[in-house]
């Protein structure tokens, strides 16, 4: 009996050490609201780690779930919620979020700017105030399997069939091109083509996974289409101009390479995880999507259907060449907190070029200057091609970084995927977005 | 007790009863049978497509949510527990005196009961916008208090109903004894009618534990970080771990099992309990 | 030596004050700030209000024809849902009653679904209805099924069969108790007249238990109505707002968009509207399980 009462109490003992442990959070400690998911998530998890041992103020890190992030998080800080002292910004959000953000302008020095390319730090700036340090660049690239694309490129048989297929959808027959030199045609033509139920003869089921489900993210994926033929929210004098042939031409695609059923018909619920998994087990053949999966499909092992198989590239061209949406994740500081030296301490942490170095060679897509990037980057395509396609085809919307882009998105995404999915004609998806633009920039 | 049927073909009926049984159980219990299997796969198993049956199985996914850096599991476990436990406590504690008075003295029974009972009935989304914007001013959002007066007041309909139709049977024989011994009604309620509820207090703190380990809208709406409860916690590691499956798995697998195990102790009471609340209330 | 009756009576009044008080708190003081906030111009800036708006919330929540769509949604979900439900454990209960009558441990396994969240189980969906990954497809395309289960015509099939397949353990659980509460001298009764099988179970249990098939049915109604956790989950409420619920309708009001004031208005609406029905719901639910 003693043995038992002596094991309760050291079991006792144990538990309530560990909720102690567990409970105390030394009062300097900062919390730091991060962007979940992928290779960038694992990299930043290792650089706290690495700050949280040289450092007396320890940072831990904390996520909301992906859907409903920004939501959660204007929430909370427009509650005075202090349970978070550095949090998540973004290009597109910055106007949103300003009024409740600590401006950082004093802390962009020599070794922030020896860090980050003043490009980059403009990416963080709403209306000359830079509330955040840029931790991600995000972009989209069209990710296609090379055994695949170059196959078809030498195969006569294939090509003919090629030509059969895009004379039957698009009207004319066409050859096959390298994917870099792709415009939209090809993109759809060879979609078709690697439909096994269009073309039976094709090594995967699906040509591309499109990712359709209501979420504003997946319209900043989208509108690399519309963009590469000129499309944009506002024309110079801000009348809105979203009712335009470069808009209807790329909304036209996506809803015809689903009517084709080139994309699974599940593609109306999927968005970045379901994408990567569609790809990932080798059963689409291209698609376009965010720079940050690259880092997770070169991990070794992990994706054995595709490895060794596949590469990244610019997205097809349009009228006005390729187009891709590009913003920046970042990390700023709540206004609210109280810990706003401890949380200063970690941002100028961050800015280091040790930092970044390490965040970068784990996984994340920092925009670092050329020196760093030069001596870390590796064979990470993605950052090779990251500051080269932002530069040459990089296109942010007249009006994405107002404090309504955010709900213009939002909006957007239900009108837009209401169409693709056939319960909402073009024409009122158009007006209705259009309507709610203009009472945006309204206000 | 059954009456035997007659006839030869009773042994057929017995097995299509069987093979029915085991059917219906594992097309209902297919999305915990595939996440628990999940959660002993590989990545690049569970990347596999068409989805592989026979694998070799690995404790890598508990490691990777259990012990690895930031990953709050056990964190949020612990804040289901306190916030279940704690509600469901509560809740007995608000609801057995009063359902007590119901009975024997007819005190509230005819506004109070059916108002609780319509309660229940209630969209929450409708008390979660003002109680979100009181709590923020009283301080009360992401605390283990803000939630544990929530799931509080969701267990209050099932406990009151449930106790009400208990009490009812308790004759009130047993009430003159203490009466008789000159005790308050306090008296005679603690000491008394309580201790022989044993079991359908027991019961109710079962169900209402159950329910609120497993409310979802108003854990997301009014916490953050620290009073987070495992539902949340658990949707965290789909969005966080993009497409690693296995992990999320092996969190929601964590996540459930709680609920499941007290569950095979419950279900006998669920069928009796509702039933006879329902009937009588 | 007995108390007095009155001083009993007022002794046994003060244990209900913890309660009145709790609830007040809880759920008075949220509708009474409701009404409140329904008249002021909140924003999440201001979150005491920038001035009286008068009905101006109403009219703007009202007005919505995205409201009524929600509505209309949630109506049919939940009917269809409670339906199924109720049916598949008729069924259920009908066939596996003697089973279980002997081997009452296997009610358990039936039991399980309802233990787990329904966000969760909604996350568990998604796992393996992945038309590429997950194990429903995987082995309807062995069979030669090819089936894409959140296709845009499949996505309501599928929210509303999950919500079945989870929730009918609810109603089989109460409708097997009713079952197996009936007198075994009906039983015995019903052998001796022949009256066996599929005419015994009609004929005589169905009514026997139908009080409880009304109770289930309608407390089955009111969970599926308000619908949130899984669908929320799976498909946010779209593609576009295809599987929108009221809930999820009101959530996205005030979280995404902001209106703060409308989608208070619309909660302290949904209020009023739901107790005035549950009201004469339960009246007749009363009414038949007496006749």
């Amino acid at each position: 009996m003693n043995k038992i009462k002596a094991l309760i109490n050291s079991l006792v003992a144990g538990l309530f050490a560990t909720l102690t442990l567990l409970s105390i959070s030394a009062s300097a400690n900062i919390t730091v609201l991060a962007w979940p998911g992928g290779p960038a998530e694992e990299a930043l998890r290792k650089v706290v780690d690495h700050y949280n041992k040289t450092s007396d103020s320890k940072a831990e890190l904390l996520y909301f779930s992906r859907d409903n992030f920004f939501d959660k998080m204007l929430a909370d800080v427009a509650a005075g919620s202090k349970d978070f002292d550095v949090m998540l910004t973004a290009t597109y959000s910055l106007g949103k979020y300003a009024p409740f953000m600590t401006p950082i302008n004093d802390m962009v020095n020599e070794e922030v700017l020896s860090t980050f390319s003043q490009g980059a730090i403009d990416t963080q700036t709403y209306q000359g105030t830079v509330y955040g340090l840029p931790t991600d660049l995000s972009l989209h690239f069209l990710y296609y399997r090379e055994d695949l694309i170059n196959e078809l490129l030498s195969n006569s048989s294939w090509q003919a069939t090629y030509a059969k297929i895009s004379a039957e959808y698009l009207g004319k027959e066409m050859k096959p091109k390298a994917a870099e030199d792709w415009n939209w045609d090809d993109f759809i033509a060879s979609a078709l083509f690697f439909t096994r139920s269009i073309n039976p003869d094709s090594p995967v089921p699906y040509g591309t996974v499109l990712q359709m489900k209501n979420l504003l993210f997946n319209i900043m994926i989208w509108q690399g289409t519309a963009a590469s033929y000129g499309g944009d929210w506002r024309d110079a004098d801000g009348n809105i101009t979203i009712d335009s042939d470069a808009y209807r031409r790329g909304l036209k695609i996506y809803k015809d390479l689903f009517d084709a059923e080139a994309t699974p018909a599940d593609s109306l619920s999927y968005e970045y995880a379901e994408a990567n998994a569609a790809f990932g087990s080798g059963k689409v053949a291209f698609y376009t999507q965010w720079s940050a999966a690259y880092a997770d499909f070169i991990k070794p092992g992990e994706y054995p259907a595709i490895e060794g198989n596949f590469t990244i590239t610019n997205q097809p061209a349009g009228d006005m060449g390729p187009k891709t949406h590009f913003h920046s994740l970042g990390l700023g500081i709540n206004a609210n907190s109280d810990k706003q030296d401890e949380a200063r301490a970690f941002l100028s942490f961050l800015g280091t070029n040790e930092a970044m170095s390490m965040f970068l060679k784990e996984g994340g897509q920092p925009p670092v200057t050329d020196p760093i990037m030069n001596a870390h980057a590796g064979d990470r395509l993605d950052m090779l091609m990251m500051a080269e396609h932002t530069a040459k085809y990089g296109k942010v919307m007249n009006g994405g970084t107002e404090g309504g882009a955010f709900a213009i998105y939002a909006n957007m995404a239900e009108n837009f995927t209401a169409y693709w999915a056939g319960d909402m004609d073009v024409d009122t998806a158009i007006v209705n977005v259009t309507k709610f633009l203009e009472a945006e920039f309204a206000k | 007790m059954i009456v035997k049927e007659k006839g030869a073909s009773k042994n057929s009926i017995e097995a299509l009863r069987w093979l029915l049984f085991i059917v219906i159980a594992l097309i209902i219990n297919l999305p915990i049978i595939a996440t628990i299997l999940t959660s002993f796969k590989t990545t690049a198993d569970i990347n596999s497509s068409p989805p592989i049956f026979f694998f070799s199985p690995t404790l890598s996914n508990y490691i990777e949510v259990l012990f690895k850096g930031n990953t709050n599991l056990l964190k949020y476990i612990l804040n289901s527990t306190i916030i279940a436990g704690g509600g469901s406590i509560l809740a007995i504690f608000l609801s057995f005196p009063a359902a007590f008075a119901m009975v024997r003295h007819g005190i509230g029974s005819s506004w109070l009961l059916p108002l609780v009972t319509n309660i229940r009935a209630l969209p929450l989304i409708i008390y979660a916008i003002p109680l979100y914007l009181m709590f923020q001013l009283v301080g009360l959002l992401d605390s283990w208090l803000g939630m544990i007066l929530v799931t509080a007041t969701i267990s209050i309909p099932v406990a009151l109903v449930l106790f009400v139709g208990f009490i009812q049977d308790i004759p009130i024989e047993m009430d003159e004894a203490g009466r008789l011994d000159g005790a308050s009604q306090r008296v005679i309620l603690w000491k008394l009618i309580f201790p022989m509820s044993r079991p359908i207090v027991i019961a109710v703190f079962l169900l209402s534990f159950i329910t609120s380990w497993n409310e979802f809208l108003f854990g997301l709406i009014l916490t953050t970080k620290n009073a987070t409860p495992v539902t949340i916690g658990a949707t965290f590691f789909v969005t966080t771990y993009g497409v690693k499956w296995g992990a999320t798995a092996a969190a929601m697998t964590l996540s459930v099992l709680p609920p499941v195990i007290l569950g095979l102790f419950a279900y006998p009471y669920i069928g009796k309990s509702m039933l006879s609340g329902a009937v009588k209330g | 030596m007995s108390l007095n009756p009155q001083t009993e009576r007022q002794q046994a009044k003060k244990f209900l004050y913890g309660l009145c008080i709790f609830l007040a708190f809880m759920l008075g003081f949220p509708s009474l700030a409701n009404l409140w906030f329904s008249f002021n111009d909140v924003t999440f800036h201001n979150l005491t209000g920038e001035g009286f708006a008068g009905f101006e919330n109403y009219r703007k929540a009202l007005g919505n024809p995205k409201l009524w769509e929600a509505l209309g949604y949630s109506l049919r979900f939940g009917l269809v849902a409670t339906i199924f439900e109720v049916g598949i454990a008729l069924f259920m209960v009908f066939t596996l009653h003697p089973l279980l009558l002997r081997k009452p441990w296997l009610t358990a396994v039936l039991m399980l679904p309802i233990m787990v969240s329904p966000a969760l189980m909604g996350i568990m969906y998604r796992l393996i209805l992945n038309e590429f990954t997950g194990i429903i497809p995987g082995y309807l395309n062995l069979l030669g099924f090819h089936v894409t289960l959140m296709s845009r015509s499949m996505i309501q099939y599928t929210v509303i069969a999950i919500e079945v397949l989870q929730w009918t353990p609810f109603a089989f659980i109460i409708l097997l108790t009713a079952r197996q509460s009936l007198p075994y001298e009906l039983e015995e009764a019903a052998a001796i007249d022949g009256a066996m099988g599929l005419k015994y179970s009609l004929r005589i249990v169905l009514p026997l238990i139908s009080p409880a098939i009304y109770i289930v049915t309608f407390i089955r109604f009111i969970d599926s109505f308000r619908v949130f956790d899984h669908i929320f989950v799976l498909t946010g409420g779209g593609p576009g707002s295809r599987t929108t619920s009221i809930s999820i309708y009101i959530y996205k009001l005030f979280f995404q968009r902001s209106e703060l004031g409308e989608s208070v208005a619309l909660s302290f609406v949904l209020l009023v509207v739901s107790l005035t029905l549950l009201y004469f719901g339960l009246k007749l639910v009363v009414r038949k399980e007496q006749s």
